[in-house]
């Protein structure tokens, strides 16, 4: 009799023009969400190979003039010598061979490769550059560009593959399963059904199977094109392990709304009021709540104010640039095993310009970590929080998922700090030594290698929302299911 | 007659559960949004007005400095949130608040509240605007898909009818009752939020603020308009009050979540958006190769002569200014011309994709209602442009000032050499940053389109209703 009831309603669902054109514009927007999340990857890598790209010429350039010098200096005979900084292009040894001078002139991008599925749910990555440049600068330098985009836009949010899942796919479920009893009660064909050897609860659970069964297939297999059509690394385990994750993802959420249109029409009345109470639903889990938690951490856990930090630093500047003398010797002091002997006090503009940057990034080292601690303590909160809406964790997994989370950036970022110093290191000691740096010395620059962080991790990040979904998803089911024993069949 | 009708409705839906539960959300949620919003508002403008102070007094005080030095170090624009921000945050968590001005680079505003926040940001801003977009159109629908698809289920319709009534009478009145149910509730709280705002100092700046908060009454009037006219019609067209409750909702939710999404991405095809990195490359390749493709190094050669022709001196020696700034502000703009081709390009970007994005407020009237809002809070990006353009005249002015002093301050270093050091004082020159905005006259004329737009869509939902209840029919035909 179940089995009557599943195919019926499967036969008729596909029937039915309205269900029809349903998936229809669940396939358009998963397109249209796959297309423009592709735009967005595409993006972010052209802005990633033109960076360093540009860079590596500058060094590239540098490195020329140097092969050049070295090359007089093998035909003319004389000594290889290091150049003092210049502003202007002058004569004598050029400024390739000043590790000073390359080290801050130019910057090495370190670039955050997206994951297979990074077009999946663009996360903060519209916000965040991935690619990130490493100079001598102080640290702060590293996060200090923006990816570009018109404000309006970011604030709007991307159209991609996890806004359809999160907030688009509800909607379509409520709107094929809010009348599922409700329907056939107004119709007066509840009670004749009900003649037939068939419980309540059969009836229901063939009902939302036959709905279910296939919007998930149609769901997960338009998913699977997306991949194809969108995702790279096809050929990696990591991928189809994203993927899989995605799957039971998108399965948790999706039976979740099923199972709260359950509930609804349960407890509900007429159909017009359990429209009411799932629209009401999706609107408080979907958009209030989740607004609601962010607002709840950034007044909780406000960020530093970005201006007073400038201020802050630009006071530290002042300080180290009226007392330059005493910063010098701090300077100095810190690499002093690198001091050639007799030149305690090279004085030049650039030795005097880093020991300055050195003092800054001291000054304002406290302050910038700060920035970072309230973002963890506000991840944190929104950690603890996600339970109370399946979106927030739905929102959660799929950045997990799609290697857009804000704990991947960090880990991306934590490497960067690291490539920082030994870069910074690199150039400074040979600096301070007045090192002539000769052309094969270019190919020993320090070198940035981004590690992936280990699958394990990210499977333990995902788990709580991935459980919490499976919580609420049988919460949701259990209560329904049980109530159903007294659900009134006709209307008096 | 119509009056009596208005009355039936609206104290039928005053004594409904419905309401009570919806406008009371409503009104919890609205008034969380105004307290939210005023003090992160308040909280924005007095670190703003406390950095704009300390960074000023910071120019003045450097030191003793070679000028050219004192430019290097420069000042910062810190951007002031818009006068009605604590009601529409606009794009003001995605637009950076702090611009640095310094000799040879025009930056942009960096320290986006946004990245310093949770993902969970991107869910939106709680705001007072985004309630009433998003959550008062719902509230409409949930008050009034059953005004005649209820009353026909009921059987009431038919009664009402017979009495005579006019279908347009029936209209009128039922639109005034629900109009007012909303504006109860919509109304008291803009009361409350006004009466305690007026309590603050916030009303003290801003001299148009009266204009705006007219202005953006009437807009977000017109949009409760547009929607209860959009949902009069389809009550009346509908067979059953759930089907014009499923018509609704799904119009709702396009017009309020995926369309404005949907015309971003459009715009963004339309008129990409550069990468950072690209453009990055671009600018400052196009900067080292000149703006004509004469380096900056070769072109001063050239117009050294030119230089000395207009002193009258034959050498660097005979020049009666320091050669070493004349060059400084020349390559200075030099580079002028570069920046405007490729941050007007960026810039020239934005722009079209908001127009495109208004434009297409022909399929959806919250996204005119949405641009018109953030513009007249002053929290938009005409706002934004208004204030980098403001920082970037600032910064030229502030560099030209410095090296003209160089210039006749440091004559004696042509011939000389070493490095000449002003005394503190120097740097008062250059007056303290302040952000004027430019009032109202620029965002009218670029958003009368919108006010179009949305008066098109009340135009359209009247009509719309006007058909619906013309062929409206008593029976309930199955």
């Amino acid at each position: 009799m179940k089995r009557i009831i599943i195919s019926h309603e499967t036969r008729q669902l596909f029937r039915s023009g309205a269900f029809r054109s349903l998936l229809l514009l669940v396939a358009g927007a998963i397109a249209f969400a796959a297309w423009s999340g592709q735009r967005s990857i595409d993006r972010q890598i052209e802005g990633a190979t033109a960076a360093a790209a540009f860079e590596d010429t500058q060094r590239a350039r540098m490195r020329g003039d140097t092969e050049r010098y070295e090359a007089q200096v093998l035909a003319e005979g004389g000594q290889y010598e290091f150049a003092g900084a210049r502003h202007a292009p002058g004569a004598g040894p050029p400024q390739g061979t000043n590790a000073g001078a390359v080290g801050a002139s130019t910057s090495k991008y370190l670039t955050m490769p997206p994951t297979g599925l990074a077009s999946f749910s663009i996360g903060q990555s519209d916000i965040q550059l991935n690619y990130v440049p490493v100079s001598m600068n102080p640290t702060m330098y590293i996060t200090k560009d923006n990816e570009l985009e018109n404000p309006v836009n970011l604030m709007t949010g991307a159209f991609d593959i996890a806004f359809v899942v999160i907030f688009l796919l509800p909607i379509f479920i409520l709107a094929i399963s809010y009348d599922l009893l409700s329907s056939e009660k107004e119709r007066g064909t509840l009670a004749m059904i009900l003649a037939h050897p068939i419980s309540l609860k059969e009836l229901m659970a063939s009902k939302i199977i036959a709905r279910a069964g296939l919007l998930l297939a149609g769901v997960l297999l338009l998913g699977l094109a997306a991949l194809f059509a969108v995702g790279t690394n096809l050929s990696s385990a990591d991928t189809w392990a994203r993927f899989g994750l995605w799957m039971s993802a998108t399965l948790l959420y999706t039976l979740f709304w099923f199972a709260m249109s359950v509930l609804v029409n349960v407890y509900g009345k007429n159909s017009a009021a359990n429209g009411i109470a799932l629209a009401g639903t999706w609107l408080a889990l979907v958009v209030v709540v989740p607004t609601l938690v962010s607002l709840l951490a950034t007044t909780l856990y406000p960020a530093p104010s970005r201006m007073e930090l400038t201020t802050a630093a630009r006071a530290a500047q002042t300080e180290a640039e009226k007392d330059y003398m005493a910063r010098l010797d701090e300077y100095y002091y810190d690499h002093l095993e690198f001091v050639p002997e007799g030149d305690e006090r090279a004085m030049d503009f650039l030795t005097v310009a880093m020991s300055n940057r050195s003092a800054i990034e001291k000054a304002v080292r406290p302050l910038y970590d700060g920035f970072q601690a309230q973002l963890n303590r506000q991840e944190s909160l929104v950690q603890r929080f996600q339970f109370i809406s399946p979106a927030i964790m739905m929102q959660l997994a799929l950045n997990e998922i799609s290697g857009t989370s804000a704990n991947r950036y960090e880990h991306f970022l934590n490497q960067a700090y690291a490539f920082h110093e030994e870069w910074g290191e690199y150039f400074t000691v040979r600096f301070l030594q007045r090192y002539p740096l000769k052309p094969a010395d270019y190919d020993r620059f320090p070198a940035f290698d981004y590690r992936e962080e280990p699958f394990g991790t990210v499977l333990m990040r995902l788990l709580p929302s991935l459980l919490g979904m499976l919580v609420l998803l049988t919460g949701a089911l259990l209560i329904p299911f049980l109530a159903l024993r007294r659900y009134q069949v006709a209307t008096s | 007659m119509i009056a009596s009708i208005a009355r039936k409705e609206f104290s039928e839906i005053v004594r409904d559960g419905r309401f009570k539960w919806t406008a009371g959300i409503m009104a919890l949620l609205l008034l969380t949004a105004l307290a939210a919003g005023y003090q992160k508002y308040s909280a924005h403008m007095g670190i703003q007005r406390l950095s704009q102070d300390r960074t000023n007094a910071q120019w003045l005080n450097q030191g003793d400095k070679n000028p050219h030095s004192g430019a290097h170090y420069g000042n910062y624009a810190f951007k002031p949130a818009g006068p009605l921000a604590f009601f529409d945050n606009g794009i003001n968590n995605y637009a950076g608040t702090a611009l640095f001005m310094e000799a040879h680079k025009q930056n942009f505003a960096v320290g986006r509240p946004a990245s310093d926040q949770s993902s969970i940001g991107r869910f939106g801003d709680l705001s007072g605007a985004t309630i009433l977009q998003l959550l008062m159109p719902l509230l409409i629908i949930f008050l009034g898909f059953t005004a005649f698809s209820g009353e026909r289920e009921s059987g009431t319709l038919r009664q009402v009818m017979s009495m005579g009534v006019s279908n347009r009478q029936l209209l009128w009145g039922k639109a005034l009752g629900i109009g007012f149910a909303v504006l109860l509730v919509v109304g008291l709280c803009a009361i409350v939020g006004g009466v305690a705002l007026s309590l603050t100092d916030l009303s003290a700046d801003a001299a148009s603020l009266g204009a705006r908060v007219a202005l953006i009454s009437a807009s977000y009037l017109l949009y409760g308009a547009i929607f209860l006219f959009l949902t009069l019609a389809v009550s009346a067209w509908a067979k059953t009050a759930r089907t014009a409750l499923m018509v609704l909702v799904g119009f709702w939710a396009f017009a309020g979540f995926l369309a404005p999404k949907a015309a971003v991405e459009i715009s963004k095809a339309a008129h990409p958006t550069p990468a950072f990195g690209k453009w990055m490359a671009d600018m400052r390749s196009h900067q080292m190769r000149g703006f004509d493709g004469v380096p900056p190094f070769v072109r001063f050669e050239q117009e050294a002569e030119e230089i000395f022709a207009q002193y009258g001196a034959e050498s660097i020696a005979e020049l009666p200014v320091y050669v070493g700034a004349l060059r400084l502000q020349k390559f200075e703009e030099y580079d002028f011309p570069v920046f405007e081709e490729h941050y007007g390009r960026l810039r020239d970007s934005y722009t079209s994709q908001r127009r495109l994005q208004d434009r297409l407020g022909i399929v959806a009237p919250t996204l005119p209602l949405r641009s018109l809002s953030m513009a007249l809070a002053g929290t938009d990006l005409i706002r934004h442009v208004e204030f980098a353009d403001a920082a970037e005249a600032y910064r030229r002015d502030m560099v030209l000032k410095v090296n003209d002093y160089l210039a006749t301050a440091a004559a004696s270093f042509n011939t000389v050499g070493g490095t000449f050091v002003a005394e503190e004082a120097v740097f008062a020159m250059v007056p303290p940053f302040e952000f004027e905005s430019q009032g109202l006259g620029a965002t009218l004329s670029e958003h009368a389109g919108n006010f179009i737009a949305l008066l098109l869509w009340l135009g359209f939902a009247l009509l719309l209703a006007l058909w619906a209840v013309r062929r409206l029919s008593v029976e309930e035909d199955r």
